[in-house]
């Protein structure tokens, strides 16, 4: 890393500590500050958890290929904050809800986070930690995908999440619960992901919408301060695009 | 007793995490920062913590293993649907294991060795069989997209998804939905992929803070 690149790096940390820090005492002071803008995702997911109880069935939630320790290790603490806010309300059926993962790392996060998604409830000793299953991925996935097409039927699933890294075999598990009839959401980082879940889920998650889950669902003033920070950062981002671009048209007109 | 624990332990989080970045960050090319940062001996600490956070994530797979053995066993022990396959699985796990340890003891010493032909035929070949399968299930998914509602995007999508599938053809009637296709994959594609990564990126940065501040659940609870 040079030291452009490290001086840089070091502003945007401080800028989005900063930045985070004073939305928070903001929004501590006025709830309604900031208002969200709908994501149907969001909005469908208590109604899915819902009829899932009501249908006696599990609630299903994978996290793909996302883990610990690596690249996607935010992501991972991402969707381990939505698998958090689905087993918080499907903790109260009767069938626990269930974590998929094929990354051995992201294991024990996925069982703390259902553990205190049943303790919030004061259900602690209807936790099992045996609700997150670790299924080896294989060079490309595609174990992981024929475990969770399996899982899918076995289990009687009643809706799935699918929020983390998925590549195309996102497909196969898709196709599976479409055709035992169960509602899907889904977004992942990589691209080839994306496109499958934007084609064959009932409702998407795009881009940084993942890291969201929180403030739509919970909406504490940290979490809608991370929110509102984001939205800071991306147009500070979009003006760091478009002014240098217009300069060089500009220059470009007056050249020519 | 327990929120003096949960405080301590966020205290422990938050400084282990300040100090990693300062050490990555900071630990070298900017002048008399690195230099100070260096004297405290952080790039030392760094090093440390990220070899203990490697040693942990290789200790991970043997809790997988574990967590996969049980899950099946408890299935197989209620009877519940598809025990068959849990059986299957915790057979062919327990002889994969066995045959490597005897293989790394020497007492297995066929070339190539039974655990490498046991990956190839069985495992590699089955996922090359499931690999084929993704495409008819991405053609299902567009199918799928185009008859749960027509909108102009649905539209959109399909028509763009015949242009690429065409456009791969190695047919020279076809050559004009080529270039389209060129022209697609280099500008709108590659555009709207970087916007998310951009996005992903930022959020990504957010999430980093609010951890290193504290503001996570794990640290609330």
């Amino acid at each position: 890393m040079d030291s452009t690149t490290q001086g840089l790096t070091i502003l945007i940390i401080l800028f989005t500590m900063v930045t985070s820090i004073v939305v928070t005492q903001f929004i501590r002071r006025r709830r309604d500050l900031f208002l969200l803008r709908e994501i149907p995702a969001y909005t469908a997911l208590p109604m899915m958890v819902g009829q899932t109880i009501e249908a006696n069935r599990p609630a299903h939630v994978s996290w793909g290929s996302a883990g610990l320790g690596g690249a996607n290790t935010l992501l991972t603490l991402a969707s381990a904050e939505l698998f958090y806010q689905v087993a918080e309300r499907a903790s109260i059926g009767a069938v626990p809800p269930i974590l998929t993962v094929s990354d051995p790392t992201a294991l024990p996060l996925g069982q703390d986070t259902l553990r205190r998604a049943y303790r919030s409830r004061g259900l602690l000793k209807q936790y099992r930690g045996s609700s997150v299953r670790w299924y080896p991925s294989g060079p490309r996935s595609l174990a992981f995908a024929a475990a969770l097409t399996a899982t899918l039927g076995d289990d009687h699933v009643g809706m799935n999440v699918f929020v983390g890294s998925f590549g195309a075999e996102l497909a196969l598990v898709a196709e599976a619960a479409v055709r035992h009839d169960q509602p899907i959401i889904a977004a992942s980082d990589q691209l080839e992901g994306q496109a499958v879940a934007l084609a064959m889920s009932d409702h998407w998650l795009i881009g940084e919408e993942i890291f969201t889950a929180g403030a739509y669902l919970e909406g504490t003033p940290a979490q809608v301060a991370s929110l509102v920070t984001q939205d800071v950062l991306r147009f500070l981002l979009i003006l760091v695009i478009l002014i240098p671009t217009a300069l060089a048209v500009i220059d470009t007109i007056r050249g020519g | 007793m327990s929120r003096l624990g949960a405080a301590f332990t966020t205290a422990l989080v938050i400084v282990v995490g300040i100090m990693t970045v300062l050490g990555l960050a900071v630990g070298e090319g900017l002048g008399n920062l690195s230099f100070i940062v260096q004297t405290q001996g952080l790039p030392v600490i760094t090093d440390l913590f990220l070899q203990v956070v490697v040693i942990t994530i290789a200790s991970t797979i043997i809790i997988g293993i574990i967590n996969l053995l049980s899950v099946h066993v408890s299935r197989i022990t209620q009877r519940k649907g598809g025990w068959v396959y849990s059986v299957i699985l915790v057979v062919s796990a327990l002889a994969v294991i066995v045959i490597t340890l005897l293989e790394r003891a020497g007492i297995l010493t066929g070339r190539p060795s039974l655990s490498a032909i046991l990956l190839e035929t069985v495992q590699v070949s089955i996922e090359s069989a499931l690999a084929g399968l993704v495409l008819f299930a991405l053609v299902y998914g567009a199918f799928r997209l185009m008859r749960r509602r027509v909108t102009w995007w649905a539209m959109l999508f399909t028509l763009i998804l015949i242009i690429l599938l065409l456009g791969a053809l190695p047919l020279p009637a076809v050559n004009g939905l080529a270039s389209i296709r060129n022209w697609l994959l280099a500008v709108p594609v590659s555009a709207g992929a970087r916007g998310i990564l951009l996005g992903i990126a930022l959020a990504t940065v957010v999430a980093g803070v609010r951890i290193l501040i504290g503001q996570d659940r794990s640290y609330r609870e």
